[in-house]
């Protein structure tokens, strides 16, 4: 049994009203007027904002347009600026690099013992400087060489009629003064900074018909650093 | 009551559309409902009952007498631009209303397809149902201005070529259907090719629905002739019940007697008493027969120190022939043992109607309380029960109750 079946209703589905005092007939009207407002705002507002995008993007654009001569030559300035400095930094370099032997050998006639006659003093010569980059590179040579560090050897060759004289030679080039010449380190085995390479009786007799005894010394040069 | 499911959106004044969202479900019963008679020609206004299931248990919180509405139902189309809008006292505001009204114009009875569709060819031009006519005194109670008559002519004078050409088809069951402004409901009955069939005047179909006004409680959810919220108000009776829904009902109203047949819960007989007026007209009959006054008709009807038989014989001659006949009926038509008789809508008298049955027929003709199978709530008093018949009925109808 249903109570359906004697149910007779003449008012329509959409007759009926909602008891709810929120009214979608009012509420529909004015929530969609909001929405569209707020869509309007919202878009007005990003239309608003591309437009003072766009004009400054516009003026930005004019002023480096404006601009473009004198920052193509600032650039450049600046490049040349760079080379330069460059070139003043490798210069620093070699000054830095400069050997000062002068003044020990100047000194080396003070001290050199009565008994010793040099016959040769020597530097070696330094390898051929390789200026080209690195392979697979590209740019102009390098300024300066690929180490920083180089060193040198100071070879003294001479006679003498024994070798108490060499040894005060020898000690006399260990000693202050003489730095830049016979650098700081030295064979461990004999405490001396000089090796010697040979110590041998010469080939020629002298006038007196007296043999001489020849000999050879070489002192590693302190080291040749390119740096500031 | 819409369930959560169901949107329903109001475009303009008339006009709402129903947005179910995809996932939805079925649509939702309603569970509290105040139902109301409009123009019962009650004194005291209009009857109204609040109606509300709790629990599993269907309960009473409100019933009395409610102010009418300003101004009159409509008679024409032109009427309806003068719309009242009528709220009802607090505690009948349910979320809806189930509008039971007594209108001169309103069709109401069983009918075959053919007729109905004939009634909806003829539309407005139909004549109005007799039962339904109010006297003169009711008139000005029901607020109507004019006769029916005096609107019609103009109507009648409609040239041939207005009428429709295309035949109307008989409403689905339960669907208001339009057509040639008038408003029509149908059910079908439970066997026969018959229909029970409701129809009213589309404009006041239209006032009636926005009689309540929105946005606040109650809104229409249904709108019913008397006769058929009459016809409903037996669902909760405890004989309806137990008989299975298969017994016949009698109706007493002020101007008239129906019978109701039912039949596993439809319809399956609604027929008025011909000749026969309602309780006035045997209050009259004892008033005139027995010489009393008018405030000691009720005494002579229910008390027995004055024999009335005298003045209801005749009275109730007709009805309890009219009643051996729908017994009949409803035996040979629906098998429907009638031993037991629902009388429903007596004020006073009820007893002198039993023993008269069951001298003349041997029947047992119940008198019943109309709040029966109710649980009232606290503070719900009722005084008059039988007024609220409509009211109870049209609620219980638009709850649409399974018993």
């Amino acid at each position: 049994m249903t109570g359906a079946a004697l149910h007779l209703n003449l008012l329509k589905d959409s007759e009926h009203r909602s008891s709810s005092p929120v009214r979608l007939r009012v509420m529909m009207p004015l929530l969609a007027m909001l929405a569209t407002i707020g869509a309007l705002v919202w878009w007005g507002t990003n239309l608003t904002q591309l437009v003072i995008v766009k004009t400054q993007a516009d003026s930005l654009d004019a002023d480096i347009k404006s601009k473009s001569r004198e920052h193509a030559e600032a650039i450049r300035q600046q490049g040349e600026v760079r080379e330069t400095q460059l070139g003043l930094d490798q210069l620093e370099f070699y000054r830095t690099g400069v050997r000062h032997i002068a003044e020990p050998l100047a000194k080396l006639a003070e001290v050199m013992p009565i008994k010793v006659q040099l016959t040769g003093l020597s530097v070696s010569r330094l390898p051929p400087q390789n200026l080209a980059r690195p392979k697979g590179v590209k740019g102009p040579p390098l300024w300066g060489p690929p180490t920083n560090v180089e060193t040198q050897k100071f070879v003294v060759a001479g006679r003498t009629t024994k070798a108490p004289p060499l040894s005060a030679l020898m000690e006399s080039l260990d000693g202050p003064g003489f730095e830049g010449l016979a650098g700081t380190a030295g064979d461990p085995a004999t405490g001396r900074k000089g090796t010697v390479v040979s110590f041998r009786q010469d080939s020629a007799p002298a006038k007196d018909g007296s043999r001489l005894l020849t000999f050879e010394v070489e002192y590693i040069m302190p080291e040749r650093r390119f740096a500031k | 009551m819409l369930n959560a499911f169901e949107v329903k959106v109001q475009l303009t004044k008339d006009r709402t559309i129903d947005v179910s969202l995809p996932f939805g479900g079925k649509k939702g019963r309603k569970t509290d409902v105040t139902g109301v008679e409009l123009y019962s020609l009650e004194p005291d206004g209009c009857p109204a009952v609040r109606v509300y299931q709790k629990r599993g248990e269907w309960r009473v919180g409100a019933a009395g007498f409610v102010p009418s509405p300003a101004g009159a139902m409509p008679e024409c189309w032109d009427d309806i631009a003068k719309q009242p809008s009528w709220e009802l006292p607090r505690q009948f505001q349910a979320p809806g209303a189930a509008i039971a009204v007594n209108s001169p114009d309103a069709l109401f009875g069983q009918a075959s397809p053919d007729a109905i569709v004939q009634e909806m060819i003829a539309g407005l031009r139909a004549p109005a149902a007799s039962h339904s006519a109010p006297s003169d005194a009711g008139k000005k109670r029901l607020g109507i201005k004019r006769a029916p008559s005096a609107a019609k002519p103009t109507e009648e004078k409609k040239p041939a070529q207005s009428q429709p050409s295309k035949r109307p088809e008989l409403p689905p069951e339960g669907v208001p259907v339009s057509e040639n402004g008038r408003r029509f409901a149908v059910r079908p009955f439970a066997e026969d090719d018959l229909r029970l069939a409701a129809s009213l005047p589309e404009y006041q179909a239209l006032w009636l629905g926005r009689l309540l006004p929105e946005g606040k409680r109650p809104t229409a959810v249904s709108i019913q002739l008397a006769e058929s919220a009459l016809m409903a108000s037996v669902m909760m009776q405890p004989a309806y019940r137990d008989s299975g829904g298969s017994i016949l009902a009698v109706f007493v109203r002020r101007d008239a007697v129906f019978f109701a047949g039912y039949k596993l819960g439809r319809p399956a007989l609604w027929r008025r008493c011909p000749g026969v007026g309602g309780y006035e007209a045997m209050r009259a009959a004892v008033k005139k027969t027995l010489g009393v006054e008018e405030e000691l008709v009720d005494s002579v009807l229910d008390d027995s120190l004055v024999d009335p038989r005298p003045a209801l014989e005749p009275f109730l001659h007709p009805v309890l022939e009219q009643m051996e006949l729908a017994r009949a009926y409803l035996e040979s038509r629906h098998s429907i043992n009638s031993e037991r008789v629902l009388l429903l809508g007596l004020p006073s008298g009820a007893g002198q109607w039993s023993r008269f049955a069951e001298e003349s027929l041997k029947i047992k003709v119940e008198p019943a309380d109309p709040f029966a199978g109710f649980a009232l709530d606290k503070g719900v008093e009722i005084a008059r029960p039988q007024a609220f018949l409509p009211a109870i009925g049209a609620a219980l109808a638009a709850m649409e109750v399974e018993s």
